[in-house]
């Protein structure tokens, strides 16, 4: 093959999935589905199913914060890189999923073992269950069925829900959290935008350390501490970035625009 | 194998020449017919006949947002996974046609979406009458009638939106070609029907540099403006409706 002609094949093939948009509608996730993550770093090499995790039953027990700080797991799928050696030790999935903690009067089943009898392989997949035929202990209808309606992701208010107290997530695990008295936070703020008539903003620190604290989204997302340092887009955010961190795959999305963009032009 | 070379590379120099090349409008249905269309995702698996929708029946009453947005409906025709258990749990269709604010899934009503018939219901088509008229699609001219108030399609369903978005630029997005005038984009008359997150940034991705590439070339191909101005909301035959300044409109 001419070295020439490979680069003249290759050059409009790279411009054109440089440019490319696709201008068309994607499926929209159902709301049991929103905020799943299949994880698979390991499983299909141990001969497993991937895990199928769901961000809603945890997210009614523990809060975000909990996983994502104390715990340590990464907020990319897939980014975490479990292995069940550390789940056993009491990392990741195992600091809860020891068989001996408790949450409220139920026993947490323990993750991952060494060796397999019957039984264990029943237990293998109640989170490897992706593409098995496993029935989930809790229902997500029913599940969340009385909690107060949001417009879109799992169709379910949480920061209401938990205002009416119908959750209430855990924040801290002996042994593993270090408790520490709270910092003050900002009032709520506005966050201009660069497009005019464009409404503002309004960000509320109170709303976000109540799950998060200070630590899951500063200095890793939010870099500047002060006000105006952190320069993003929208662009950026639909990729990902900045609130898309949250914003895209587990808390509201961002199609909810006016919930964010809900000051009123003057 | 020098003159394969040499033909691939004619061909790929051919290639966007050949894009633009390719403009026919695609043929109008009659305009009871437009907007209509049959659900036929387990045609061929099930021996239930093709569900019949007609938009203009349904976006009288409902605004786009309500079933694209609140419901879940895709934008292309049988994208969405519609079961009769769901509909039955309130889902999709069912959130409306439960028995209480249309009809529901009794027996009785099958046949009315299950007749594989396109045109059913046609003889409804002439309550728009009266309406706002155009040339093309339905004939009427759905923008205007709300405007005017004439219908007073609802904006959600069970959850409302916060508030309506006050966002109202109207864009001036340039031409492909020197000879054609610019097109108009007002964001008002879209979000008086849709979310925001119905077009952004999936559909228009939001970056200024992107507009270059809502070619008529892809519009035609039911991108872009495509996805809902080939067969749903005013078809793109009426050029000068996005091309204002344009001289000659078919």
């Amino acid at each position: 093959m001419k070295k020439w002609l490979a680069v003249v094949l290759l050059v409009p093939l790279i411009a054109t999935v440089a440019q490319a948009q696709t201008g068309t509608k994607k499926r929209r996730a159902l709301p049991y589905e929103y905020g799943g993550v299949l994880i698979k770093n390991f499983s299909p090499g141990a001969g497993l199913a991937p895990v199928q995790f769901d961000h809603w039953l945890h997210r009614a027990m523990y809060t975000c914060r909990l996983c994502h700080v104390d715990i340590g797991f990464g907020m990319k799928a897939n980014a975490t890189g479990i292995k069940a050696a550390d789940n056993m030790k009491g990392y990741y999935c195992g600091a809860c999923h020891n068989g001996k903690m408790a949450h409220g009067d139920r026993k947490i089943f323990a993750a991952c073992a060494t060796k397999s009898d019957g039984q264990d392989t029943k237990r293998c997949s109640r989170c490897h269950s992706k593409g098995e035929s496993v029935k989930q202990e809790y229902d997500f209808a029913a599940f969340t069925g009385k909690f107060p309606k949001e417009r879109f992701g799992n169709g379910v208010d949480w920061e209401k829900a938990e205002e009416l107290g119908l959750i209430k997530p855990v924040d801290s695990i002996e042994g593993i959290s270090i408790k520490r008295p709270a910092l003050a936070v900002q009032k709520d703020f506005a966050i201009g935008t660069k497009v005019e008539t464009m409404p503002e903003i309004i960000f509320s620190h109170k709303k976000h350390t109540l799950w998060n604290g200070c630590e899951l989204c500063h200095p890793e997302i939010f870099a500047g501490i002060k006000k105006g340092s952190t320069k993003y887009s929208m662009v950026e955010i639909f990729e990902g970035k900045y609130c898309g961190a949250c914003h895209l795959t587990v808390a509201f999305p961002t199609t909810d625009c006016q919930r964010c963009h809900s000051k009123p032009v003057r | 194998m020098r003159r394969i070379a040499g033909a691939a590379v004619t061909l790929l120099l051919l290639c966007p020449a050949g894009a633009w090349g390719n403009f026919s409008l695609p043929p109008e249905p009659p305009p009871e017919l437009y907007g209509n269309l049959l659900i036929r995702r387990t045609w061929g698996t099930s021996r239930v006949r093709p569900a019949t929708f007609s938009h203009w029946s349904h976006r009288r009453k409902y605004t786009c947002r309500v079933c694209h947005s609140e419901l879940g409906f895709a934008f292309r025709t049988n994208a969405t996974e519609i079961t009769e258990a769901e509909n039955r749990e309130g889902k999709y269709c069912g959130a409306c046609h439960n028995g209480r604010t249309a009809f529901g899934h009794e027996e009785a009503h099958c046949a009315k979406c299950h007749n594989g018939n396109l045109g059913y219901g046609k003889e409804k088509f002439s309550e728009l009458k009266g309406l706002p008229a155009t040339k093309s699609g339905n004939r009427v001219d759905w923008g205007k009638a709300l405007e005017e108030k004439r219908i007073t399609p609802a904006a959600s369903l069970s959850v409302e939106p916060p508030s309506d978005i006050a966002y109202d630029k109207t864009l001036t997005l340039k031409a492909e070609w020197a000879f054609v005038p610019p097109a108009i984009f007002p964001h008002k008359k879209h979000t008086d029907w849709l979310e925001c997150g119905n077009c952004h940034p999936e559909i228009f991705n939001i970056r200024k540099k992107g507009t270059k590439q809502f070619e008529m070339a892809r519009i035609l191909k039911g991108e872009f403006c495509g996805v809902c101005h080939l067969t749903v909301a005013f078809p793109i035959s009426e050029c000068k409706r996005c091309h204002p300044t344009m001289k000659r409109s078919q």
